[in-house]
């Protein structure tokens, strides 16, 4: 069931269907979210922003089979960023999110630069390191972090002059929504392009891709900055919406806790990911209240029983039932 | 000057022994099964929790608690071992493995929180073992000589047991060439069970006899995962003189670090960390990955 | 059968009325860490609280008053800035209190003055909370007004040269300022200073350079749990103990409840702090036997508690001004400069920093009846929150 690129009258195609499907869902999604759960926006506003540090991790550990557990420095660091730009006065939001996004690209790259370097167990351990050393640093320098007390006082100005970020946290949410609708749209586009591809046979069969000329390097670290660019807009928003940064944005349980999301939705798909995200974070919310250490054995379980039954996620699950109904129907 | 480099030493030597006797289990399992198990560290807590409640509430001598402890932590990994470790065997997509034994550690440390309370557990020292002994230019913790001698005793141990036992000449045979071993009738899935009973019961030891510098909580299990983990990596799976290396290279990293700078201790410690990787990717001592 | 439904509708609105002019239920909503590894201070909170309520009655001045929890977990603005929205939009609370960690202070701080709602702080101890907004008052402590009163006694305990060793974060090194500021104010000398990252276990290298340094005392602060454990034994592991070497630190490291795993290898150590279990007097002896009464475990106190216990008589007293309205400046104002006798002593609340002023004892470990306990060996009265003054 793919959508048919939308034609415009033009000698060429347009092909904007996944890219508009996606915008169309985002937001319908965020006005389901507004229209259920009014009271709760602030929990969403963070739901969204940690869903985007998941769809970075998928374009990285699902798309190149990249392992690591140290995705939230990226976020982190542009949360720091964006908060440091804050309060050195630039209040505009939408500058806020592009200086998470270029802090974002910035981290990713260095990132890239180290982690994909090697594979298997010496990836892990330098993706581990990477994060703890950045997680030491936003420790030490209290002067950029403010240590762990975390960055506060972060107050940025109304969106488009008018929307207050107020105490019913309207203005955060809809920003918030609207972020993750370009950002899906963008991405819905990116995965598609040549360049995606080839890093999702690299991820397939690494010997392969390099016999077939690819150098494999150098796509990986251009992976990590696109990576780093949407989980810089995750941070960026979670320093605006929230007004402290705290160490848990670079802390290690963020990262392993997005790898399960991603896991939980299916790697390697984007839906997978915000789906997983999303149905985690509320699940969480409404279950994981009665105490943390029961939901750690929940969250072991479900790692346990995805990777034995259902590897590709939820969102195979859904991939395996639409191929069954295709081939009934054909 | 001279003292404070050997006190150094003697620091760095100890905490070594402590991480090498529960890495080693780690390194075994990686260079024979080919599993990054970061469900390790979970096994040694596992280990410390039996000698805790072996030791707080049954009264149990120390040495009977550790054996407890060992005893009981490799019952308790037997059915992981059954029932899901058995299928990442030798399955090099490391995001599987990771994903998998990610998943019993926090079933673990949940688990544990729920017998044993979210408290720290102490592994009571029994008389001779604790206070400090005067080896003359300083005062050092008894119980770390007995981490000392522990380690070099299981490292002898191992040697022995690889180097010169049927079973070490099967299991390198297995690591060596798995398939070719299976064809000469070695049973390759007794021999796993086997290592694995092995690596969870090393792991149970260095949890008990490493309490002091280790304490026993629940999350112990992702607290320390990513320090077993580097001396893996950095000492090469499956060589025990690499972990032995690593291990004091970077208990030795770890004390001239406090000592010296210890403000700027762990970000030198992972920068160090990732130097060494891209110096050494296979390792210190250890071989390429087939 | 119009009639008869017509009536019923009636009846119910009435009864809807009746109830709305007399259900006036005062909301206070409490972020605290109720389970994870904090959780034993976030069920302190619930334990202050209960107990106060039990001694008083949940009706004041003539309305209801409810309080109503959230789990804080670990430390995370984004989480407890939600928690705190939730609680002031959804379940409309009058009060909010509990904060446990700072960072998760700084985010609820700018939420107040909207939703002009106060906020007894109960934990977070980091001297600048107070001044994030007017609505702002604290019955816990900060790392100043334990620190300030270790150095005076260090001084009074014959110190000359101390080594100052503090977890690397916000807390240890407050702690360290405020030591080093006023030990060499009175003309002793720091020798050495060490700040420890938070993930060290083995603090073998550390004593020994606490050793090298020759100092007859050591001034420490790390959060309690497996750290302070850690420390504490590698002093006495590492032989500093039997060499004379003293330990002085703020009461977090050698908390009530982790005496007995610290053994009577402990016994001699220094602590400052608002508050020991073992405090003579008959207002602690009646909150600890409340304690009992309700169910909780005396062996599990932690000062925690009495901050929620206080903090719960602040917001009656708010109550009781404001009539149960929503007015916070009349509630602030009621409670500047207001004093009781506390169950950790005499305490008032500062009227300019609107945060806890409080006597800090001085502690020695000692073996009780076979118990190992804080034993107050000294008292220094009416510590305010130093942080603010000096800055």
């Amino acid at each position: 069931m793919s959508l048919a690129p939308a034609r415009f009258g033009m000698a060429f195609s347009i092909p904007l269907g996944s890219e508009l499907a996606a915008l169309v869902a985002v937001g319908l999604l965020g006005a389901l979210g507004y229209v259920v759960f009014p009271d709760d926006l602030a929990f969403l506003t963070r739901l969204i922003s940690i869903t985007l540090l998941v769809l970075s991790l998928d374009l990285v550990t699902g798309y190149c089979g990249v392992a690591t557990l140290g995705q939230a420095a990226l976020f982190g660091v542009a949360a720091y960023a964006a908060g440091n730009a804050c309060i050195a006065g630039l209040t505009n939001p939408f500058l806020l999110l592009l200086v998470g996004m270029l802090a974002g690209v910035i981290a990713g790259i260095l990132s890239g630069l180290l982690i994909a370097r090697f594979r298997g167990l010496q990836q892990l351990v330098l993706s581990i390191a990477f994060g703890q050393l950045v997680a030491a640093l936003a420790n030490k320098l209290t002067a950029w972090t403010g240590g762990s007390d975390g960055l506060s006082g972060i107050t940025p100005a109304p969106v488009f002059g008018v929307f207050d970020f107020d105490l019913y946290g309207h203005a955060a949410y809809w920003l918030s929504v609207g972020a993750l609708a370009v950002i899906m749209a963008a991405l819905a586009a990116f995965v598609r392009s040549p360049f995606s591809l080839t890093c999702e046979a690299i991820r397939d069969d690494d010997l392969r891709a390099r016999m077939i000329g690819l150098a494999v390097y150098p796509r990986l670290v251009a992976m990590y900055a696109v990576s780093g660019a949407v989980a810089g807009v995750g941070g960026a928003l979670s320093a605006i919406t929230t007004g402290v940064v705290g160490l848990d944005s670079v802390s290690f349980e963020r990262s392993a806790e997005a790898l399960v999301m991603l896991v939980l939705g299916g790697a390697g798909h984007l839906w997978g990911a915000l789906v997983g995200a999303i149905l985690f974070q509320v699940f969480e919310h409404y279950v994981a209240t009665s105490n943390p250490y029961n939901w750690l054995v929940l969250v072991g379980l479900m790692l346990m029983a995805i990777v034995i039954f259902a590897p590709g996620g939820l969102m195979r699950g859904v991939d395996l039932a639409r191929r069954r109904r295709a081939r009934r129907r054909g | 000057m001279l003292l404070t480099i050997l006190s150094l030493i003697i620091d760095a030597v100890s905490y070594g022994m402590a991480l090498f006797i529960i890495s080693i289990g780690l390194s075994i399992m990686m260079g024979l099964m080919r599993v990054v198990n970061l469900a390790h560290g979970a096994f040694a807590m596992i280990g410390g929790y039996l000698a805790s409640y072996a030791l707080v509430n049954l009264g149990a001598p120390y040495l009977i608690a550790a054996l407890i402890a060992v005893v009981g932590t490799i019952i308790i990994s037997i059915p992981f071992e059954l029932l899901l470790y058995r299928r990442i065997y030798r399955k090099s997509d490391s995001l599987t493995q990771l994903l998998l034994t990610i998943g019993v550690t926090f079933f673990i440390i949940g688990v544990m929180n729920f017998v044993f309370g979210p408290t720290v557990k102490p592994v009571p020292l029994p008389s001779w073992l604790s206070g400090p002994v005067d080896i003359g230019f300083r005062m050092v913790p008894a119980h770390r000589i007995f981490v000392v001698i522990c380690g070099a005793l299981t490292a002898l141990a191992l040697w022995v047991l690889f180097d010169r036992t049927d079973f070490g000449v099967r299991l390198r045979a297995a690591v060596d060439d798995s398939d070719m071993a299976e064809s000469l009738g070695i049973r390759t899935d007794v021999l796993y069970l086997l290592t694995f009973a092995l690596a969870v019961g090393l792991a149970a030891f260095g949890g008990v006899v490493g309490a002091e510098l280790l304490p026993i909580e629940p999350y112990y299990a992702l607290r320390y995962m990513v320090i077993f983990l580097v001396v893996v990596s950095v000492g090469g799976a499956g060589s025990i003189a690499g972990a032995l290396a690593a291990s004091f290279l970077l208990g030795l990293a770890d004390t001239t670090g406090k000592y010296f700078m210890p403000e700027y201790g762990d970000f030198f410690f992972y920068a160090a960390v990732i130097a060494i990787v891209f110096l050494f990717p296979n390792g210190l001592l250890g071989r390429e990955s087939g | 059968m119009n009639g008869l439904s017509g009536l019923l509708l009636a009846a119910i609105a009435f009864s809807m009325l009746g109830a709305g002019a007399f259900a006036d239920t005062i909301k206070v909503g409490v972020i605290g860490p109720m389970s994870g590894p904090f959780a034993l201070y976030g069920q302190n909170f619930k334990m202050g609280i209960d107990a106060w309520v039990a001694e008083h009655g949940s009706k004041v001045a003539g309305h209801d008053v409810e309080f109503v929890y959230r789990d804080e977990g670990t430390p995370n603005p984004a989480h407890s800035k939600a928690l705190a929205q939730e609680l002031l939009v959804k379940d409309k609370v009058d009060y909010l209190a509990g904060a446990y960690f700072t960072p998760d202070a700084m985010a609820i701080a700018p939420l107040l003055a909207e939703a002009k709602t106060p906020l007894v702080v109960m934990n977070a101890a980091t001297s600048s909370i107070t001044t994030k907004s007017p609505y702002i008052v604290r019955t816990s402590f900060t790392m100043w007004q334990n620190a300030v009163p270790a150095a005076k006694a260090a001084k009074a305990a014959g110190a000359k040269k101390v080594a100052i060793a503090v977890s690397d974060y916000g807390p240890g090194i407050d702690a360290e300022e405020a030591f080093k500021k006023t030990f060499e104010g009175e003309g002793g000398s720091i020798v050495e200073s060490i700040r420890m990252p938070l993930s060290t276990t083995d603090f073998s290298p550390i004593m020994q350079r606490i050793k090298d340094s020759g100092a007859d005392m050591i001034f420490t602060f790390l959060p309690s749990g497996p750290p302070t454990l850690g420390f504490v034994k590698a002093y006495i592991d590492n032989g500093l103990k039997v060499q004379g070497v003293k330990l002085i630190s703020t009461g977090d490291v050698v908390p009530d409840p982790d005496l007995a795993a610290i053994g009577d290898a402990g016994v001699g150590i220094l602590s400052t702090y608002h508050y020991s279990v073992a405090h003579d007097s008959p207002e602690n002896k009646a909150f600890l036997a409340q304690i009992a009464k309700d169910g909780g475990k005396v062996g599990e106190v932690t000062m925690t508690a009495v901050a929620a216990y206080d903090g719960a008589r602040l917001i009656y007293k708010m109550i009781e001004a404001t009539d149960g309205k929503r007015d916070p400046d009349k509630a602030i104002a009621a409670l500047k400069g207001t004093q009781w006798m506390s169950p950790r002593g005499p305490v008032s609340i500062d009227p300019e920093t609107r945060h806890i002023r409080q006597n800090v004892y001085l502690r020695k470990v000692e073996n009780v009846d076979g118990k190992l306990i804080n034993k107050e060996i000294e008292t220094y009265k009416d510590q305010p929150d130093w942080g603010l003054e000096k800055h």
